[in-house]
């Protein structure tokens, strides 16, 4: 079995084994969500004007809630020094992982969406749009708040560090999705800007893990 | 060829006793230029035909908010130097720079604030520049904290390179991402590339005294390299030797 699919069946493993790992940050988008209205009010018109925005925050804080560890656990038991060891480019590996990472992860956040669209009666066509642009633009917030997670690995009492240091990063993806919803509530074309979405993420996912081995190998550098 | 000039850049004593040195004449060069630029700028030059007074802000609103965002390239320099050359001194310059830098980075947006309430009648706009410089402050805020939360310098001092570096691909994609967000600041009013927009008696303090800023700037982050250079170094013989003298 390759070094790959070996560690593709780790990840399943590791996943099936803690499931609360994958629902949590769905509860929490949930509670989130259902905020909102509680804070704002229960208007529907009020809620569906803003209900897409909201959702859209509130997926990546789930996204950074549940990114926040994404190597501790390999790094206090050894697997990420183990991975030096590999014939393999660290940064290939850290990109594996980044992408089962978004498969176990992100991709069950981005399934729930809907729900709490209909819950804050957001527009169909507009639901449809949201979850392209959410689709596009995780993997790239995957990738930079994995990076956060790699850079404050070291430090335990670095809390939530990692998160307040990639975040505003999150910028151009965040107004590039904003773009998306306007136009998708004013009936314009929105395929220009998912493409550019996709294309930031494309990006991310190429040279990110490149920068999140450097952490990395900094990190167990450090440790010895 | 002798490589002296390059090489004595890794010693630190060499380092704290030059720039105390280029810090005397940083200083007074800064205090003369920033003396003349102020006085000029706030006394002498003509009052807006628009704005009236309270456009005289820019003699301090536009060097910081120039020099908030030099210092990131300048980091970004020094990152490549500490990644490509191994030299602790940069590392040194990046953490000196990085505080100055949200110092400026903080200024520009204050001074902005006070320059806004008058003319546009509110502290704060969501307008593309201030959002980029908020954002900019963010990101110096970031590089502060994640070198306060790693113990080893060494090791900070990386993990802090490869976020600058990170950081400095992002930036243009966030402000051209802002700006296309929105846009209803007036344009720049000094471009390296097209004559200016004011009369010369109103750019010309405005150039004295950015002069003057960048050099209080290099002031102050000699100042604050060489407090880090002793600080890191405090085991080292001259550093105890120089702490007995005083």
């Amino acid at each position: 079995m390759s070094i790959e699919k070996r560690m593709l069946a780790r990840e399943l493993k590791l996943a099936a084994a803690r499931p609360g790992d994958i629902f949590k940050p769905m509860w929490f988008l949930m509670l989130v969500i259902s905020m909102v209205p509680l804070a704002l009010s229960p208007d529907s018109a009020l809620l569906a004007d803003i209900g897409s925005a909201m959702i859209w925050v509130a997926t990546l804080l789930a996204l950074l809630l549940n990114t926040e560890h994404l190597f501790q656990s390999d790094f206090s038991d050894g697997v990420l020094e183990q991975w030096l060891f590999l014939d393999r480019p660290l940064a290939w590996l850290v990109g594996l992982k980044l992408i089962v990472h978004w498969l176990f992860h992100v991709v069950p956040l981005i399934c729930i969406t809907p729900i709490a669209g209909l819950m804050l009666s957001v527009p169909t066509d507009v639901l449809i749009a949201l979850l392209m642009t959410l689709v596009v633009a995780t993997p790239a917030l995957t990738c930079f708040s994995g990076l956060g997670a790699a850079l404050t690995l070291g430090s335990s009492r670095s809390g939530i560090l990692g998160v307040l240091v990639m975040m505003p990063l999150f910028v151009p993806v965040v107004i590039l999705a904003a773009g998306v919803l306007i136009r998708a509530t004013d009936g314009s074309e929105i395929l220009p800007l998912i493409a550019l979405l996709g294309a930031f993420s494309l990006v991310a996912a190429t040279l990110v893990p490149i920068a999140v081995s450097a952490a990395i190998r900094l990190n167990i550098g450090g440790s010895n | 060829m002798s490589w002296r000039w390059f090489h004595q850049w890794g010693s630190p004593r060499w380092f704290y006793e030059r720039a105390g040195r280029w810090q005397l004449v940083c200083g007074w060069l800064a205090l003369i230029l920033l003396v003349v630029g102020s006085l000029w700028g706030l006394g002498f030059a003509p009052v807006d035909y628009q704005q009236g007074n309270s456009y005289r802000i820019i003699y301090l609103h536009v060097p910081v908010a120039f020099l908030a965002q030099a210092m990131y390239a300048a980091m970004a320099v020094c990152a490549v130097v500490l990644f490509v050359w191994k030299m602790k001194l940069a590392d040194v310059a990046m953490q000196a720079i990085a505080v100055t830098g949200l110092a400026f980075t903080v200024l520009s947006l204050v001074s902005g604030a006070v320059w806004g309430k008058p003319t546009w009648g509110t502290y704060w706009v969501w307008d593309a520049r201030l959002t980029s410089m908020l954002i900019l402050s963010f990101l110096y805020l970031g590089l502060i904290g994640l070198r306060a939360a790693i113990q080893d310098p060494d090791q900070a001092g990386k993990a802090c390179g490869i976020l600058v570096l990170v950081g400095v691909v992002n930036l243009p994609i966030i402000k051209y991402s802002v700006e296309w967000w929105n846009t209803l600041h007036q344009p720049a009013s000094l471009k390296l590339t097209e004559k200016p927009t004011m009369p010369a008696s109103m750019w010309v303090p405005l150039l004295v005294n950015i002069l003057g800023y960048y050099i209080a700037a290099a002031y102050l982050v000699l100042g604050s390299m060489r407090a880090i250079v002793i600080g890191r170094e405090r085991r080292a013989s001259w550093v105890k030797e120089l702490v007995g003298r005083a």
